[in-house]
């Protein structure tokens, strides 16, 4: 008979134990949602719009599950317009719903952060102690303030003097009918020798611009939304957020069957490796000792067990390593609370309107305090949806602090003479090496990459965080897949043609121009 | 034939059996590390306390400590402009076209700006400006911390308004009296200013405007007066010039304030098979002698016979009978000047009227095109007759007040103890002054000044041509512009500003935009009229110079192509700057030919490492001695000495740039050649930072070829430019078709070569601080220079070769047989003290498609990109010096030290002033990394995306390094050779291109022409 020799059995064994243990500890949960994960996204990306127990903007989304299809939600979530233009009939339904407000696309969403969102929305408690308050309000209010927002925001505002005088409640001063009289064309309204007009016409040396073009019906809600003004949102009770982490930081339900099975595949491989040993003895192969002894005392497991735990050290020690200087997330607070959402999301402001160097230089530029009050001459008060546990008070002192730096008397409305400019100290969230060399401008410029591209839905971030690792993995990772358009840029016409020419190609990546020289970053 | 001569770099190379020469053949890194100091050591090992357990455990825990202190990363601010400024976009660099005139540099150049920082002085090409190793060196002296920073009386701190006060009060005072003021300048060639001056005359009495230059060419000022009229020195046209002769003018260097070689180089390539023909007769070994087809080794005192002599063969047509090596030379050069007439020029640099008047004469005679009498160039101004007659002034107590700008009297005047007994017999002295030097000590108020690029200004280099001067970064200091003073103290209340461009709208634009001026940094209007000779009577001028006697030894002083004039001692990078000729840094010293140092006993030698010594001497001039380290220089004329101003500073600047002694003490009446000197040979050693031995190809053929003008003109280049031959399965085969390696295809997208014309090249080493400005490459002092770790990434090889002439090189080899005779011949022949020939090479990283030093490196930290650049990537590399050692080139630099963060290296990087000059698109290397030219990948990255952002192909020509920038002759040319209408398509086309060391088949991007030397003599 052929004597096996005792390692390579055991070899053996180890091998297809291993081969079973990494079977088991695949994680079978991978169509599990993260409420966690989906609180997160829910408050970055929804909760402009949505709550989860009443209406906001978007309908109340508690139990939402429950009243359409997960894949649907999916869909709707990604591309309501596009659903709606599909013809889809649930989403044209819905839209009708919502007074035809349609609900931002967030096609940055992937499915399983959708299903996250989606999960978090179940757990979500019923009751709430926190009753919404949104109001009632008048539609001729609203288009009244739409109308002042168009024609008449650029020279007034509801409260404190702007180029013309607030207007809030100037219906208790004015007759209604002398207003539109007035509003449609007061040059016409003084010329005709009217006494009130002349006085009012003394306000300012700058004549007010005439509105010939508003019918009465617009001038009557205007006037609504002026004797009304702005309705002050209630603020919702923050008091379910507890609650939430209660339920929510409880250990993952995927975690439990994972450590069980893979505890029980270890007792299946302690079996195996117990009654292949006993065999041996049955076998008349020598063995002293129990067979604990025998495992114990065996150097090629042994060393297999030393081998194993200096890999594993190894990998633990080179994985903490590699995370070193990685600040992926990094979200540090700045000076100024300064929030990406309400002035990219909500104000759409562009991007390059205030990183204006992007397009031109190879920092993006922060921009400078002169470059704020382009718009903070007029906007002298935060107006808008509270976050971040601010107040509204908090956030006027944010705007505050511009002035402070400029010298800028906002009551006054003019620069304070001999004020000592204080720069905004920033804390710089994106810090490549040095010995990296990255342009803006020839990723803005030329390639016409959009800055979420790297810099993630900034417009959904109050306090901006580093979206990307700036690792040189990420870095060639998109240099290997991005195609360049040869066929645009003047540039590239003649490698163009020659590649149709020689290799009949007509599409490279930027790898292949090229862009993974280390001398293109490094120098 | 032609490529098989022999070059060498030093003397030691001669000496048959040199230990160092051999050692450093073989063996790059000479000194072996020292490990036998500590390890042999075994009484010490085991005194100590610590043991080899103890070490490593502290080797664990530093680099625990290190790890763990490396995961915390640091919090960065970003502070943005309050208000920005229009024009800045932070990350781009702006241009401001401005004008350098310190009184000894003038020049058109653009100021590279980024964010508010001058970082780079380049030509302004279009105002046809040039720039020389010092104009680019001089933004670094804007960033120099031991600048006057606020104004001084007495040495202490004082306001500009209590100065203005007190100065204004003496000013009246001085008026009462009735005495004169004294207004030293240097060169002053801007209006404005004389203007002011005048205004100041008017309001304060009389003004008496001396001008000074430390370095004088009052001598050729004079002459040209006496002939043309105007105070003025003529402008010399090279380029027309079919046969040049200089008599002791270094015209590539510094003589009547330089910029002749662009003009020079023009004439030096050969073009149509016709090149000009440079005969130079010196005594020191200058940059032009280096260049000259005929050199002639004399005596200052024999440079004045020679003069007189030509001047009787050209004009008088009298031949002297006797016969001697000199007279034939002199009467070939005759019959070639009458030959080509017209386009013939002699020059001399002798500082005696008589003999810049035979000069003047010789050209009139045979109605030169080349000299330019009309317009006429203001670069030196001096008078040495005015400034020593104030000096007799003051000292008998003629002079009321003295006010000196841009000028530094107490260090560079050779009765500089004079003019300081004279300073203190004057009611007020004041001094307008930069630098906290030797002058501001001692005066009574020493005004801060800004640096050129903190001014306003204008200046009229030539005739015609105005150049304005502009800020292009607000003063650093509290300082003021003399100008501005002027106006304070006459009582306006205008700035320098308003005054300039009120006179430039009244006098000079003729109703042009002064902004379009501003913008262009120049206005040119056109000169128009005739000048014509006055009568003079040489013949008595000649033998008026024949009259001086010369001495067993005379001294030659010069200046240096770094330092000058000595006003940017404090200057780093001039100071590491090599010298062109003698490779040697931080120093100067007296040069003497072999055959001399024989005599009397003095010797250079090599030291174990390679680095150089030298002996000492006394040297006695007219009764004034200093102590002088000597260098033997080959090519200098026996019985001449030479020696370098500029150096020996003592005030106003770093310990460090305290280097060599003050040669203005020997410089008697302004005279740059002096008799009367004696030697002798004092105990001690000096040591050299020279950079001569290292770094050499280590032997290797094939680095400089060389032909005649004739074998270029008639024979194959084949023949004069031969193709290395390699055996390819046992056939010889030209090397180049020979390839180990598979190619890319490099015909898509740029392919950058960078061609670098021998013919052309000076060795004037412009490039050299270009790339130093550019690439942020640090320096690193004397010590690290002498162990050979200088940090260049772009040398200036100069190679010697024996024969007085190329003919007669060829004919000894020739006639030599056998590795034996050969060697036998030469050392018959050598002797350094004859005349060699000379040639410059820059080199620089080669770029090779086949780079040995890209296949050893055990990290890929050095690869190859596309475009033909070799690529390091400093954060890749680990210090193994493995390609350094495979580098044929020897072109890459070791970082043995962080510098910018290492207090042992007190240049600008370690001081945060001095920081501000460096470039932020270039990675300041850190320790223990290699680091080499990367052919200035950012600047044509940057031309690249330039192109890209406008949607437009790169254009013609747009391709630049900064050494090729920066060089004023054109002999350096970057492009892209897949752009076939870039002139360096051609140019890699050519019959003079090769590449160095051809036969090993490293296929580099940089192009080498061969050096053709017109050496048909009559």
């Amino acid at each position: 008979m052929k004597s096996v020799k005792l390692h390579s059995q055991l070899s053996r064994l180890v091998v297809n134990s291993l081969v079973f243990l990494l079977l088991f500890s695949l994680n079978l949960s991978a169509q599990e949602g993260d409420a966690a994960n989906g609180e997160k996204l829910f408050k970055s990306t929804c909760a402009a719009c949505h709550k989860l127990d009443a209406k906001l903007v978007g309908p109340a989304l508690k139990g939402v599950t429950e009243r359409r299809e997960q894949d649907w939600l999916i869909s709707w979530i990604k591309d309501s317009p596009g659903m709606i233009k599909s013809g889809d009939k649930l989403a044209i339904q819905v839209f009708e719903e919502n007074n035809k407000l349609p609900m931002t696309q967030n096609p940055q969403l992937s499915d399983q952060d959708i299903i996250d969102i989606l999960e978090y929305t179940k757990g979500e408690p019923i009751a709430s102690e926190s009753e919404s308050v949104a109001q009632e309000v008048d539609p001729g209010v609203e288009r009244g303030k739409k109308i002042f927002k168009t024609n008449c925001a650029a020279c007034h505002k509801l409260e404190g003097k702007l180029i013309g005088p607030p207007l809030l409640n100037i219906g208790d001063k004015y007759e209604n009918e002398w207003l539109k009289l007035w509003i449609k064309d007061n040059v016409a309204l003084i010329a005709s020798g009217d006494k009130l007009a002349k006085t009012a016409s003394e306000y300012s040396p700058i004549g007010m611009t005439p509105f010939p073009q508003l019918s009465d019906e617009d001038l009557d809600d205007l006037l609504k939304y002026l004797a009304v003004g702005d309705v002050k949102e209630v603020a919702a009770s923050t008091a379910t957020s507890a609650k939430d982490e209660e339920i929510f930081n409880k250990p993952g339900f995927g975690v439990l069957p994972t450590l069980a099975l893979t505890i029980l595949a270890f007792l299946i491989l302690v079996i195996i490796v117990s009654l292949t040993i006993n065999k041996k003895v049955v076998e008349g192969e020598e063995s002293t000792g129990s067979m604990l002894k025998t495992l114990f005392f065996n150097p090629f497991l042994r060393f297999l067990a030393i081998l194993f735990f200096l890999l594993l050290g190894a990998w633990l020690l080179f994985g903490w390593l590699m995370q070193i200087d990685l600040n992926e997330g990094y979200q540090p607070i700045q000076p100024i609370a300064f929030s990406h959402t309400v002035h990219a999301g909500d104000n759409k402001i562009d991007c390059q309107y205030c990183h204006s160097s992007a397009k031109n230089s190879k920092t993006s530029g922060i921009p400078s305090a002169n470059v704020c009050m382009n718009c903070h001459k007029t906007i002298t008060e935060y107006k808008g949806e509270l976050f971040d546990g601010h107040t509204k008070e908090d956030l006027d002192n944010e705007i505050q602090k511009i002035y402070n730096a400029v010298g800028w008397d906002k009551d006054n409305l003019k620069y304070i003479e001999g004020a000592v400019e204080k720069p905004i100290e920033w804390v710089r969230i994106h810090n490549l090496a040095d010995f990296a060399y990255y342009n803006h401008s020839q990723h803005v410029t030329v390639a016409g990459l959009e800055c979420q591209k790297c810099h993630g839905p900034v417009e959904t971030m109050h306090e901006v965080r580093q979206f990307s690792p700036l690792t040189m993995d990420w870095c060639i990772t998109c240099h290997r897949e991005t195609e360049v358009d040869l066929t645009e840029n003047g540039y590239y016409k003649n490698i163009h043609d020659q590649l149709a020419n020689k290799y009949g190609v007509e599409k490279v990546t930027e790898a292949q121009m090229g862009g993974l020289e280390c001398g293109k970053c490094h120098y | 034939m032609a490529s098989n001569k022999k070059y060498w770099k030093s003397v030691e190379e001669l000496k048959e059996n040199s230990s160092i020469v051999d050692t450093l053949r073989q063996n790059e890194f000479v000194e072996e590390i020292p490990t036998d100091v500590f390890l042999g050591d075994k009484e010490n090992l085991e005194a100590s306390s610590t043991t080899r357990r103890d070490f490593l455990k502290y080797v664990g825990f530093t680099t625990a400590a290190a790890s763990l202190a490396a995961c915390e990363g640091p919090v960065v601010k970003s502070i943005p402009y309050v208000i920005k400024p229009d024009d800045i976009i932070p990350g781009v660099a702006e241009y401001y076209a401005t004008t350098m005139a310190d009184g000894f540099d003038l020049a058109n150049v653009l100021v590279k700006v980024r964010e508010g920082r001058p970082i780079k002085i380049e030509p302004n090409k279009e105002a046809n400006g040039t720039t020389n190793a010092r104009v680019q060196a001089s933004v670094l002296s804007l960033y120099d911390s031991l600048r006057l920073k606020s104004p001084k009386a007495n040495g202490t701190d004082i306001s500009w308004a209590d100065a203005d006060l007190q100065i204004i009060s003496k000013l009246n005072e001085v008026k009462e009296s009735g005495l004169p003021i004294a207004v030293l300048t240097g060169t002053c060639a801007s209006p404005s200013t004389k203007k002011l001056i005048n205004n100041l005359g008017e309001t304060f009495g009389t003004v008496n405007h001396v001008v000074y230059d430390a370095v004088s060419e009052s001598a050729a000022l004079d002459a040209f007066e006496a002939i043309y009229g105007s105070r003025a020195l003529p402008d010399y046209h090279l380029e027309k010039a079919e046969v040049i002769v200089s008599i002791g003018a270094d015209f590539l260097g510094d003589w009547q304030g330089g910029g002749f070689d662009s003009g020079y180089a023009k004439g030096r390539v050969p073009n149509q098979g016709k090149m000009s023909h440079h005969i130079q007769i010196e005594s020191n070994m200058t940059l032009s002698g280096a260049n000259a087809d005929k050199r002639l080794m004399v005596k200052p005192s024999e440079q004045n016979l020679a003069l007189i002599k030509l001047y009787q063969a050209v004009v008088k047509g009298i031949s002297t009978r006797e016969a001697s090596p000199l007279n034939d030379a002199i009467q070939k050069a005759a019959t070639k000047i009458k030959k080509a007439g017209s386009k013939a020029v002699v020059i001399t640099g002798i500082q005696d009227k008589n003999a810049q008047l035979l000069a003047l004469a010789i050209n009139n005679a045979i109605n030169s095109e080349v000299i330019d009498v009309v317009v006429t160039k203001n670069v030196r101004k001096g008078n040495d007759a005015d400034v020593a007659q104030l000096i007799t002034d003051m000292n008998a107590g003629k002079i009321g007040a003295v006010i000196i700008n841009s000028s530094n009297p107490v260090y560079s005047l050779p009765n500089s103890t004079e003019f300081v007994e004279g300073l203190k017999k004057v009611k007020l002295s004041v001094a307008f002054t930069m630098q906290d030097n030797e002058t501001a000590n001692a005066v009574q108020y020493a005004l801060a000044t800004p640096h050129y690029l903190e001014s306003w200004g204008d200046v009229v280099i030539k005739k015609g041509q105005y150049s304005l001067m502009q800020p292009t970064i607000k003063p650093l200091f509290n300082t003021r512009q003399f100008q501005d003073a002027l106006l304070t103290w006459t009582g306006s209340t205008a700035t320098y500003y308003d005054f300039l461009k009120e006179t430039w709208n009244t006098e000079v634009l003729n109703g042009t935009s002064w902004n379009q001026a501003l913008h262009d940094g120049v206005f040119t209007s056109e000169v128009v009229g005739e000048v014509s000779a006055l009568e003079v009577d040489v013949d008595a001028a000649g033998s008026e110079l024949a009259k001086i006697k010369g001495s067993n030894f005379e001294l030659a002083l010069y200046t240096k192509v770094g330092l000058g004039d000595g006003q940017m001692a404090n200057n780093p990078w001039l100071q590491e700057f090599p010298d062109p000729i003698t490779r040697t840094s931080w120093d100067n010293y007296l040069t003497i030919s072999k055959a001399d140092a024989e005599t009397i006993g003095v010797v250079n030698y090599n030291v174990a490492n390679g680095a150089l010594n030298g002996s000492l001497v006394e040297l006695t001039v007219n009764g004034v001695s200093e102590t002088l380290p000597v260098f033997i220089q080959p090519g200098q004329a026996k019985g001449s000495l030479g020696l370098a101003l500029g150096y020996g500073r003592t005030q106003g600047l770093k310990d460090e740039m305290k280097t060599g002694k003050n040669g203005y003490q020997f410089y008697k009446n302004f005279n740059n050649f002096q008799a009367d000197v004696t030697l002798k040979v004092v105990e001690g050693e000096h040591e050299f930072a020279c950079v001569q031995l290292q770094n050499t190809l280590m032997g290797r053929g094939d680095i400089i070829k060389e032909a005649t003008l004739e074998e270029y003109n008639t024979i194959d280049s084949k023949e004069w430019n031969k193709v290395p031959m390699v055996s390819l399965d046992h056939n010889e085969v030209e090397a180049t078709t020979v390839d180990l390696w598979e190619s890319f295809d490099r015909s898509m997208g740029h392919h950058f070569n960078l061609s670098i014309d021998l013919n052309a090249c000076t060795g004037c080493g412009a490039c050299v601080i270009a790339c130093h400005a550019e690439n942020n490459v640090p320096v690193v002092g004397k010590d690290e220079i002498r162990r050979s770790r200088d940090m260049h990434w772009l040398r200036i090889d100069r190679y010697y070769s024996h024969e007085e002439d190329f003919a007669g090189d060829v004919e000894t080899k020739e006639n030599g047989t056998g590795v034996l005779g050969y060697k036998n011949t030469m050392s018959d022949l050598e002797d350094p003290s004859e005349n060699p020939s000379v040639a410059f090479q820059p080199v620089m990283c080669q770029h090779c498609n086949h780079a040995p030093c890209e296949t050893v490196c055990p990290v890929a930290a050095t690869s190859h990109g596309r475009q033909g650049q070799n690529q390091m990537a400093y954060n890749r590399c680990v210090g193994t010096r493995y390609c350094a050692n495979n580098c044929p080139y020897k072109v890459r630099r070791f970082n043995w030290f962080e510098y910018p963060e290492n207090d042992n290296f007190d240049y600008n990087m370690n001081d945060d002033l001095g920081k501000m000059v460096l470039n932020p698109d270039v990675t300041v290397r850190s320790r223990g990394v290699m680091e080499k030219c990367s052919m200035c990948i950012q600047m044509t990255q940057a031309t690249i995306l330039k192109a890209k952002k406008e949607g437009r192909p790169v254009n013609t020509n747009e391709f630049e390094t900064a050494c090729s920038n920066a060089c004023s002759t054109n002999a350096m040319v970057f492009g892209d050779i897949n752009h076939k209408e870039d002139t360096v398509t051609s140019l890699t086309e050519d019959k003079r291109a090769y590449h160095l060391l051809e036969h090993i088949g490293t296929k580099p991007n940089v192009v080498y022409h061969v050096k053709v030397r017109n050496t048909q003599e009559a």
